[in-house]
């Protein structure tokens, strides 16, 4: 795999920008993909989120000063993007943000991409009501299996404080499915 | 079997050389444990098949300027130099009396106009985007608001309306 640091250069020079993007888009598709997924449920709607995120880094990467690594700084720009879409959703329809988390979790079980059974439909349920931090903490620990110091990079949040922030998610869900 | 001289107790052999490691497989057994027992370790979500295999060359195409058609203008050189006589002629005589118009410039449209106009068009922006063009520093309450807020009515207001505290995006360092 090729050097962040090597990748960032090459996006930044104009002979060797277009390769370097698309190293960059097969690198860190699927990972991007399915964190911005498990914030919008929808396949069509992760698609979008996820071309307009590569489409942001790729115009703002003179931006990017290295200061974090490349990876956690798409991993923000994919979350405010996936966050700020599912506002504009909810503006768009006229109902408030829970409202719409709701129905996106009620449109699962028509949805041609989900093959969840009835607990994971309940987990989805579960992770619906919970608030947006404690949810990215969750789903980025548990199925993205990121480790702390990456999640805090990303969320720009003290390690000590997503270890709460998860310990508090994990035992919601886990009452939210134990309930009928 | 090791000793302390200091005392008479005694461990296995090789107790303290592994500890370590044991310490850690019991802690990771746990974890995965706790972990197993209610959350389902998928979430059951899918993707068309050769989705990710498509994605680069779509979202290439986004950024590659579309190609313009280049139209051979030789032949028309003729014609083109005759255009522009006439034009060079033309704007020669309304150069000349061009202080004679006035130009409308936006400081003419009166504020009523400017604020029917965006209260009929419906912009659709986000408090993002309109924040990335509009400054905090530029922008004070008063000047959205007729009358003047006291703290303790904004108090009152957030206290009634915000369910959730996230909502007002404040540090979050501190928060849970």
């Amino acid at each position: 795999m090729i050097a962040e640091e090597t990748l960032v250069a090459e996006l930044k020079h104009k002979d060797s920008q277009a390769r370097a993007f698309e190293v960059l888009v097969n690198t860190y598709k699927e990972r991007l993909y399915w964190h911005i997924r498990r914030i919008v449920l929808n396949h069509d709607d992760a698609d979008d989120v996820l071309q307009n995120t590569f489409i942001k880094v790729y115009r703002n990467i003179d931006g990017f000063k290295g200061d974090s690594k490349l990876y956690s700084w798409m991993y923000r720009i994919a979350t405010n993007e996936s966050l700020t879409f599912l506002k504009q959703k909810s503006k768009k329809a006229g109902i408030s943000d829970e409202e719409l988390k709701m129905s996106l979790v009620e449109n699962l079980q028509s949805d041609v991409y989900f093959e969840g059974d009835e607990i994971q439909l309940k987990l989805q349920k579960a992770l619906a009501t919970l608030p947006d931090k404690q949810k990215l903490v969750f789903t980025m620990k548990y199925f993205q299996e990121m480790k702390y110091e990456e999640i805090s990079e990303v969320l720009e949040t003290s390690v000590g404080a997503l270890k709460t922030s998860y310990h508090l998610a994990v035992k919601k869900i886990e009452a939210y499915l134990k309930a009928d | 079997m090791g000793k302390d001289k200091k005392n008479k107790f005694k461990t296995p052999e090789g107790y303290f050389d592994n500890f370590h490691d044991r310490l850690m497989d019991r802690i990771q057994q746990e974890d995965s444990q706790a972990e197993k027992s209610m959350i389902p370790k998928s979430d059951g979500f899918a993707v068309p098949e050769t989705y990710f295999e498509d994605l680069a060359p779509k979202v290439i195409a986004q950024l590659e300027p579309k190609e313009v058609k280049v139209v051979q203008l030789k032949s028309y050189k003729k014609i083109y130099y005759s255009i522009a006589g006439v034009a060079a002629v033309l704007l020669l005589f309304f150069g000349l009396n061009r202080n004679k118009v006035d130009t409308v410039t936006f400081d003419d449209l009166a504020n009523s106009e400017l604020e029917a106009y965006f209260d009929t068009n419906d912009f659709n922006l986000s408090s993002y985007e309109i924040a990335e063009v509009v400054s905090l520093d530029q922008i004070e309450l008063s000047d959205m608001l007729d009358q003047n807020l006291g703290e303790e009515q904004i108090l009152e207001y957030l206290d009634e309306n915000v369910e959730d505290i996230e909502d007002l995006n404040l540090d979050y360092n501190d928060y849970d």
